[in-house]
């Protein structure tokens, strides 16, 4: 066996598109069957999550949802969710204001004991679950993704590196691999020469 | 010196020497021993002196309620105090020291306080070391201390790592005994989730006491051990049980070296549905003369270093006892080979002797070391003396109901036991086995299993469990209650606190005679074993000195924590650089790239300045400023709270939760914020920007963002839940880029797409959108710094793709990043009010800022701001200062006074800085009357530093008083 499949868990900065969906007053039914015309997906109940073809969403407040997709250009999952959910809800940006972190590994459970509070027991924190809660002293989303376990942290983006620090320090006696996010895309920034 | 190892018995590896040092001396010891039963074996058999009077003193217990065998542990950063040599585990090199001795535990100077003991009596440093008070703090204080004290704390930080970590489960079982077996069985395989916790390394209790347990013992661990949702842990003692049903628990990984990326000691926060208190009994004392001496021991200690440890403690023993619990020591005393063990029973009638030297209706009244004097109770017949160098004590058992008393449960009296007993359960907690007075191994086995059904019935696991148990023992004689036996001499009720049974009737005597004015006037109870052994003992001889029953006495609040715990096991990984929280805003990399000065600054990280080569910290923070004044600069102002809010009601809630209006705002524009607290002091200041009739993009000061967004949630959730609003944070979403300085229209035209830049187009307070390179921004045209400025926004995943593409923009400006400190000056002589002005002291008015608060419509704050006191004219207005003498500096904190000498302060300086506009030191005051004091001079003085500066008060606005540069 080579040295790096010995690691019992893996870190990883996983950049994805993220937009804050909340209800107007009286409106989350409507907001609801307004994604699942738009994007055949239900919202989630408190504690849940759902996966969709291309948007997952993720229960984060009373009528509140932060849905997810593979990284798109700026913007632009919200545009298509504001346009879907019109009068129904606010939708707000955040794919660079949260950062998901994906932590997988068989010992996942012990070493997040040791940075929160939450009881992620199987039984306590089954497939599908969702919750927001404090890791490492800091606000975090969490869901749990697989029976690896892999569990994806959805922190704050100036936290983001703090909690990797500390994910890393308590999952040293285990053996931990850190895959950082691919660097953004500069093609896309045109005037790159000298001025 | 008559401890010895026994050829064979107890879970000992002697196959295996260990080297330790005691006192500098090199012992030996095996796999298996604690540091208490390996100094037995060496026949070590004084460790320690007492507190008080230093009389000798030798290990009296086998566990957490030893008084006298207290060690200092480990050296340099990892000297551990206080720890009882019966409750650490060998280690090979491990190196212990006896404290409170001087100069040497032999030799010991302190003793002659033992001769002066009838002055030394309780209260005795109260009532003497009174006069002069002054002398009690410089003088007798620290002469107490070295005299008396426990043993030295280090300085020298901790080099271990320690670990905190949270648990749940359905059943929590506290105690490793027959007990706690039966009930993490029964609910273990009913499904439930147990953590079984044992205090000890060996799982048992009781069960290691008696060979003939050891088969059930071992079957009972196995089968624990196969159910998968049971957890058990080792050397992990719970200390606290609080509210919710939380309990604290520390589990002692190593005493011994660590490897790399071990870990010393994990502490556990665990939040069970159900407890299960299986904590067993402690024995307690007989108070009679010189019960502390060397070679007095608690009977079932002595059971323990025969049966779990191959150790007798002496050669020849007595065994002293009102209860039939004694006799298995005293035969198993007898069957290690001793040369005599003999019984005395205080009771008329005691066990089957089974060839024990049994002395019935008897009291030990003395021990010196080699003799017991005993007598007949009653005082009839005549006194005896045998040769013993072991006196076994038992006065009976007390169940452990320090968990169950923490839990909230008020105790009980068990009339049988005479001794508190748990109370009805207040939490979801049942104790049992010997920790509820169920004593035998078979019963408390038998009391665990139906505890264990129980417990996991509750928390939704009903079950009829069941499996082999331990036959139950034949019944016992009743206990006969006994507290003291009366003779010449000092009898010790707390032997680590030197607590005699005079000192309780003197505290009596003398007013103290509540248990808890005893306890504080004596110091019984207040050392490290926290009366484990001698705190029922002392209360009831309370009682007899108020002429009543023990259980009228009671005894004082059981607290947190049932053995002392290590700060850094609370602190677990939460040490130095990861305290608390580090926030790095999008460019922060750059920055560090860029060789800025970077500060810690609340949770963030922040720029303060980029210095070049061979500039000092105030050229770079000056050149900086004077950069933006001339040129343009650019600002990392990420850290500014942002709050994205939406709504067809948002517009009423801003107006409601501002001081100023807010629904006049025009789409597109941004206008300057105040919010009030409740009590109308100034909270916090910001802008507010309209992005769209019903959408809003809120700022804050980077220091108050969370608690703005607190006080949003409150005022939405619960003061006005009819309103139709949404918010969130937006702060990490948006990276902020202040560009600031005559240039920083040029610098933007160049590098922003999209957004007509030109003043007509884009005015001050006007807010747009448009793109630099394909990356969408927003542009506020706001200052701080009063000179022409923008504020440019951009998903923070594209910080430094921007922030380079305004530098590329600017170059040819003179562009260059400006940090925190910069900022400040910039502001300062701008007279912006910040942190050191909004410190929740001052009004709107006190800030200048009374023109901005509306006169008609409510708001948060706008009745109490109409206090009398904080409408009062003379309160201190926000002021400029510069200093008369161009030359001298100002102090921030200094006080404002009319002449130098003067006492009557009229205000005090807020913020200061060097001046770029001026060339000198300006200050930011807040001044009483500051109207009739501008232009005149008074004096910034610092008593502290023995500075006074005179100085001239001005406008709080020393830059372009009437704002045309922002607006040019």
């Amino acid at each position: 066996m080579s040295a790096p499949e010995r690691l019992a868990l893996a870190v990883a900065e996983r950049p994805r598109s993220l937009v804050h969906l909340m209800a107007r007053k009286d409106k989350a039914n409507a907001l609801a069957a307004a994604i699942k015309t738009a994007f055949g997906l239900g919202l989630p109940p408190q504690g849940r999550w759902a996966a969709g073809r291309e948007v997952d969403a993720i229960w984060i407040q009373p009528d509140g949802w932060l849905l997810e997709s593979e990284p798109a250009a700026p913007g632009a999952l919200c545009a298509r969710v504001a346009v879907a959910t019109e009068g129904l809800g606010a939708v707000v940006d955040q794919s660079s204001g949260r950062s998901v972190i994906r932590f997988a590994g068989a010992p996942a459970r012990s070493v997040l004991a040791t940075c929160g509070r939450l009881d992620l027991h199987p039984r306590a924190f089954g497939p599908g679950s969702a919750a927001m809660t404090r890791l490492a002293h800091v606000a975090c989303g969490i869901r749990l993704v697989d029976a690896a376990p892999s569990f994806d942290l959805i922190v704050g983006s100036t936290y983001a590196r703090w909690l990797i620090e500390e994910l890393l320090e308590a999952s040293a006696r285990y053996g931990v691999r850190f895959e950082p996010a691919p660097k953004p895309n500069r093609s896309a920034m045109p005037d790159s020469g000298p001025p | 010196m008559s401890g010895h190892r026994l050829p064979r018995g107890g879970f000992i590896d002697r196959s295996r020497r260990l080297a330790f040092r005691f006192d500098g001396k090199v012992l030996e010891g095996h796999p298996g021993d604690t540091l208490a039963s390996a100094l037995i074996a060496n026949g070590v058999t004084l460790v320690g002196r007492s507190f008080k009077y230093h009389r000798p003193r030798g290990i009296l217990t086998a566990g957490p309620e030893e008084p006298n065998a207290l060690v200092e542990l480990g050296e340099e950063g990892r000297t551990e105090p206080n720890t009882k040599a019966t409750e650490v585990e060998l280690f090979d090199g491990l190196v212990a020291r006896s404290q409170n001795r001087w100069p040497s535990l032999a030799f010991d100077l302190g003793a002659v306080n033992g001769l002066a003991g009838k002055m030394i009596s309780a209260g005795f440093y109260y009532k003497t070391f009174m006069w002069p008070a002054a002398f009690w703090e410089k003088v007798y204080e620290p002469l107490i201390r070295r005299a008396a004290g426990l043993g030295r704390a280090t300085y020298a930080p901790d080099p271990d790592v320690y670990e905190a970590m949270n648990d749940h489960c359905d059943v929590l079982v506290v105690g490793g005994g027959p007990a706690g077996f039966a009930t993490a069985r029964a609910a273990g395989s009913a499904g439930a989730r147990v953590i079984l916790c044992e205090r000890e390394s060996l799982l048992g209790g009781g069960l290691l006491l008696d060979p003939a347990l050891e088969g059930w013992r071992s079957d009972m661990i196995a089968a624990l051990e196969a159910i998968p949702e049971v957890t058990i842990l080792k050397r992990t003692n719970v200390f606290g049980y609080y509210d919710h049903n939380c309990l604290g628990a520390v589990e002692k990984l190593s005493d011994g070296p660590l490897g790399e990326g071990e870990i010393r000691q994990r502490y556990h926060v665990i939040r069970p549905k159900q407890v299960v208190l299986a904590t067993g009994a402690t024995e307690r004392l007989i108070a009679f003369p010189d019960n502390d001496r060397p070679g007095v021991m608690m009977a079932g200690a002595a059971l323990v270093y025969l049966r779990r440890f191959g150790v007798a403690p002496g050669r020849r023993a007595v065994v002293f006892t009102n209860n039939d619990s004694a006799y298995a020591a005293a035969r198993a005393l007898k069957d290690a080979g001793l040369e005599r063990v003999a019984v005395v029973d205080a009771r008329g009638k005691g066990q089957e002797a089974g060839g024990l030297d049994v002395r019935l209706a008897c009291e030990v009244m003395g021990f010196d070391g080699r003799r017991v004097a005993l007598h007949r109770r009653g005082g009839g017949g005549n006194a005896e003396a045998i040769e013993a160098d072991l006196l076994c004590v038992s006065g009976g058992w007390n169940p452990n109901v320090d968990l169950a008393s923490q839990s909230g449960a008020k105790t009980a009296w068990g009339a049988e036991l005479a001794c508190p007993i748990p109370g009805v359960p207040v939490q979801a907690e049942r104790s049992a086995g010997a920790a509820r007075g169920v004593f035998g191994i078979g019963a408390a086995a038998r009391d665990g299993l139906a505890a264990g059904r129980e417990a996991a019935r509750l928390a939704g696991f009903p079950t009829d469990a069941d499996f082999p148990l331990p036959k139950d023992d034949p019944p016992a004689l009743a206990l006969v209650p006994l507290w003291e036996v009366r003779g010449r001499g000092k009898s010790f009720v707390d032997l680590q606190h030197d607590v005699t049974t005079d000192d309780i009737r003197l505290a009596h005597r003398e007013g103290f005679s509540h248990i808890e004015h005893a306890k504080r006037y004596t110091t019984h109870n207040m050392a490290t074993d926290q009366g484990k052994i001698g705190g029922l003992v002392g209360a009831a001889i309370l009682a007899e000195a108020r002429g009543e029953r023990p259980e009228a006495v009671g005894l004082p609040t059981f607290r947190p924590y049932t053995a002392p715990v290590a700060f850094g096991a609370f602190a677990g990984r939460a040490t130095g650089d990861r305290f608390e929280p580090i926030r790095r805003t999008a460019l922060h990399d750059w920055h560090v790239g860029h060789d800025a000065v970077m500060q810690r600054a609340g949770a963030w990280m922040r720029p303060f300045y980029y210095p070049k080569a061979g500039e000092d910290a105030w050229t770079a923070i000056l050149r900086e400023a004077r950069m933006v004044r001339s040129g343009v600069g650019v600002c990392d102002v990420s850290t500014l709270g942002k709050i994205d809010l939406q709504g067809p009601d948002a517009v009423v809630f801003l107006d409601r939760l501002y001081a100023n209006t807010m629904s006049t705002l025009p789409v597109g524009r941004a206008r300057y914020g105040l919010m009030l607290r409740e009590d109308g002091i100034v909270f916090d200041d910001g802008t507010v920007t309209r992005l769209g009739p019903e959408h809003f993009l809120v700022t804050t000061t980077t220091g108050e963002a969370e608690a703005v967004l607190e006080h949003m949630e409150f005022h939405a959730q619960t003061v006005w839940p009819e309103l139709d609003l949404q918010f969130c944070s937006v702060t990490d979403e948006w990276a902020q880029m202040s560009v600031a300085g005559p240039r920083s229209r040029d610098t933007l035209t160049k590098a922003v797409a999209g957004l007509a830049l030109s003043n007509a187009s884009f005015p001050f307070v006007a807010a747009g959108e448009g793109t630099i390179g394909e990356v969408p921004v927003r542009l506020f045209r706001i200052s701080f710094s009063g000179e022409l400025a923008y504020e440019v926004a951009a998903p923070s995943g594209f910080a430094e793709q921007i922030w380079e593409a305004i530098l590329r923009a600017g170059r040819e400006f003179g562009i260059a990043p400006y940090g925190l400190e910069a900022m400040d000056v910039l502001r300062i002589e701008k007279g912006h009010p910040a942190g050191q002005e909004l410190g929740g002291f001052t009004t709107a008015a006190d800030l200048g800022l009374g023109r901005l608060v509306k006169k008609s419509g409510d708001f948060v704050g706008r009745i109490l701001a109409g206090r009398p006191a904080l409408i009062d004219p003379r309160r201190p207005r926000l002021t400029g200062i510069r200093p008369v003498d161009k030359a001298q500096r100002l102090r921030g904190g200094a006080h404002l006074v009319a002449e130098p000498g003067s006492l009557d302060s009229l205000g005090h300086v807020t913020s200061v800085t060097r001046s770029v506009e001026l060339e000198q030191w300006i200050g930011l005051a807040l001044l009483e009357e500051a109207e009739s004091w501008r232009d005149k001079r008074v004096w910034a003085v610092s008593p502290l530093h023995e500075e006074r500066v005179e100085v001239v008060v001005t406008s709080p606005c020393f830059v372009d008083p009437e704002n045309a540069r922002v607006r040019a």
